[in-house]
């Protein structure tokens, strides 16, 4: 038996000690999950959480957001900005490199999101929408570049983290993750600094 | 770093600047404020604290079940799943698979369990580069400091004395003290860490049983950077991690960072269910004590802790002791219900008014007053209580078992403190009079008082 079975038996047996009551029931969630709210309260919902977290929401009122991502990306590449873009229809001016460490120039990364919280303005990125349109993406993307901006569907707002299971599509050997915000600190006498290893600024594109 | 263990004695050191001890109580009761507005603005929150507490409960007491369901799920998922029955034995295993991997550099996200296995310095005896890439971990390090607190590991410290300990390490200008540039200094300083790291090691905020997944969480991206950059990452997790499913897991997602700074959730939560494409993923499951602790039905429910800090932030001994004085990797409340029995110092127990403050904020209503009470019986059980006490704890007991013999020793001391100069007797009030003044002596007893007046009462009617 090699150690790490010996150590995993030892572990198991020495459970077979404990104290606590087995009759312990696993708590009934099923009534979390939230009724229907209407799609228009669940945008404001999401955008008052997305603000509380430093992200921002663009969603002009005639709903035409995708145009005007187009004409700030224009303007981010004319400025000499780095922009990758995992999104259809969305071109950017950097391919996805073979080796992950290479994106540590990217300025704006532009990805696809499968859905978003209302409560927490947490928004749900996974191994489908990170690999898009290109196979060989890399997980590290959305956290290494400098800004991150990201396009939702306004149907895919959900309000809160218990709809989130029947939502995540987090397959065998996937990576996902909730993304709210900038990455931030406050580890420095508690004074909260935007930007600390991830992106500096996160904006969200509603469709 | 302090000589003593004792935590008296190392709270006493804490306390000598008052100044200081008052910025901390009050950076730490911010948190505690933004954790109750955020509380607030969850009308269910008491229901989700309830159901937290059951969904830990059950996973503990069908731990060995959950634990080999994870297990085959990470096979499934490619992940390669390690097991330590204690702290040298994770060691152990983690060298070997880094040094499988030739790594001479590792960049760690936090993780107290890797503290509580004084991992750093063991990696280092052995040649191994030890990044600890959250702001907070890494000033502490270059400080060559444990952690303070299990959240904000660097809450000691003033932006002041970053800033000069940037100075000599980073490079930073003389003087420099304002967070945000210190911070862009330490990403900059970092950056270069990560995109030059071998190999990634996090800690585990949850293990979900039926997915064979980790959920990481962090603020700054510092575990994601980290993981998802070198081709091998590693995860370190004690049993007690183990949801599960992830419905279980959105329910303590929901009050982690709501209750440990006020957020309504950190604002990176992943989910990491295999490695990256030709990427290699490791998780080592740690006992190292958990299993005896669970072989005692108070202790046991210690392991329900979500580890969010929110109980550091409300104590009051905490708050005005500092995390340096507990003789534990882990501070405040928490480490006193998880930490005691590795306590030779036999004073951290008693690190505690019993106020229940921290049972009361507890996202998962761990019983941390009645789990702290209860080690000071098991401490007194063994014998080992600290010297004062052991000698006149007893006395104390027969004194008040006995109404004669309380009434005589009540009475005199009454007397003594009438006529005896305050000066002569406070020596032996003990510990208790380094900071107090004697009282002024009641008139009678009440016991005297309620007789006399239970009497009068009965006349007037």
């Amino acid at each position: 038996m090699s150690q790490n079975t010996t150590s995993k038996q030892a572990i198991l047996a020495a459970l077979g000690h404990s104290s606590i009551n087995q009759l312990n029931q696993k708590p009934d969630l099923s009534g979390l999950k939230s009724t229907r709210f209407l799609q228009t309260d669940l945008i404001k919902r999401f955008e008052k959480g997305l603000n509380s977290v430093t992200g921002e929401l663009i969603y002009p009122d005639n709903g035409n957001s995708i145009d005007i991502l187009k004409g700030n990306v224009a303007q981010l590449i004319s400025q000499g900005m780095q922009v990758i873009s995992l999104v259809d229809g969305i071109e950017g001016n950097q391919l996805m490199p073979t080796q992950p460490h290479d994106l540590k120039h990217i300025d704006y990364a532009i990805i696809q999101a499968r859905f978003a919280v209302a409560e927490n303005g947490a928004i749900w990125v996974d191994s489908e929408q990170l690999n898009g349109k290109n196979v060989n993406t890399h997980r590290v993307l959305p956290f290494i570049c400098e800004n991150l901006v990201i396009v939702l569907n306004k149907d895919n707002i959900i309000a809160t983290m218990h709809d989130a299971p029947a939502k995540m599509h987090l397959h065998a050997g996937d990576f996902g993750t909730f993304i709210a915000g900038p990455s931030k600190t406050a580890d420095i006498e508690q004074a909260l600094v935007v930007g600390a290893h991830g992106a500096f600024s996160l904006k969200v594109y509603l469709v | 770093m302090y000589q003593s263990k004792s935590h008296a004695d190392n709270a006493t050191i804490f306390c000598r600047d008052e100044n200081r001890v008052d910025w901390h109580s009050k950076a730490l009761w911010n948190l505690r404020e933004k954790r109750d507005r955020a509380a607030a603005s969850v009308p269910e929150w008491e229901q989700l604290r309830q159901l937290g507490s059951e969904i830990k409960l059950h996973t503990l007491s069908h731990l060995g079940d959950y634990l080999c369901q994870f297990e085959q799920k990470c096979i499934e998922n490619g992940i390669q799943v390690h097991w330590a029955k204690d702290a040298s034995e994770h060691n152990q295993i983690a060298l070997n698979i880094l040094t499988t991997h030739s790594v001479k550099k590792l960049v760690k996200s936090k993780s107290m369990l890797t503290e509580e296995c004084h991992l750093n310095p063991f990696l280092e005896k052995h040649g191994i580069e030890v990044i600890d890439t959250d702001l907070g971990e890494r000033i502490i390090q270059l400080n060559n400091q444990p952690p303070s607190h299990i959240v904000v590991p660097a809450i000691h410290m003033k932006k002041e004395e970053v800033g000069e300990l940037f100075h000599q390490k980073l490079n930073t200008p003389k003087g420099e003290s304002d967070p945000t540039r210190l911070t862009r200094a330490a990403r900059k300083h970092l950056r270069d860490q990560f995109l030059s790291a071998d190999a990634a090691m996090t800690g585990v905020n949850m293990a979900i049983a039926d997915l064979g997944a980790v959920v990481v969480c962090t603020n700054e991206g510092n575990a994601d950077m980290g993981a998802n950059l070198p081709k091998l990452q590693i995860h370190s997790m004690g049993i007690d991690k183990i949801v599960p499913d992830a419905d279980s897991a959105m329910v303590l997602l929901r009050m982690l960072a709501r209750n440990a700074i006020g957020q309504p959730i950190t604002t990176y939560s992943s989910f990491y269910r295999g490695s990256k494409v030709d990427g290699e993923m490791h998780i080592i499951i740690v006992d190292n004590g958990r299993t005896d602790i669970m072989q005692d039905n108070i202790l046991a429910e210690s392991l329900k802790c979500i580890r969010c800090g929110g109980c550091l932030n409300t104590c009051p001994v905490y708050r005005r002791s500092g995390g340096f004085s507990y003789n534990y990797t882990i501070p405040g409340p928490i480490g006193i219900a998880v930490g005691a029995q590795h306590d030779d110092s036999n004073t951290i127990p008693w690190a505690c008014t019993l106020c229940g403050s921290c049972s009361y904020v507890c996202p998962t209503k761990v019983p941390l007053d009645k789990i702290i009470a209860h080690h000071r019986r098991l401490k007194a059980e063994q014998g080992k209580l600290p010297f004062g006490k052991k000698f006149y704890m007893p006395a104390v007991g027969k004194l008040m078992s006995s109404p004669t013999l309380l009434n005589c020793t009540m009475s005199s001391a009454r007397l003594a403190l009438k006529v005896i100069p305050h000066t002569l007797i406070k020596p032996l009030s003990g510990a208790w009079g380094h900071y107090r003044e004697l009282p002024v002596a009641p008139k009678s007893s009440f016991d005297t008082w309620y007789k006399h007046h239970k009497a009068a009462n009965k006349e007037t009617k």
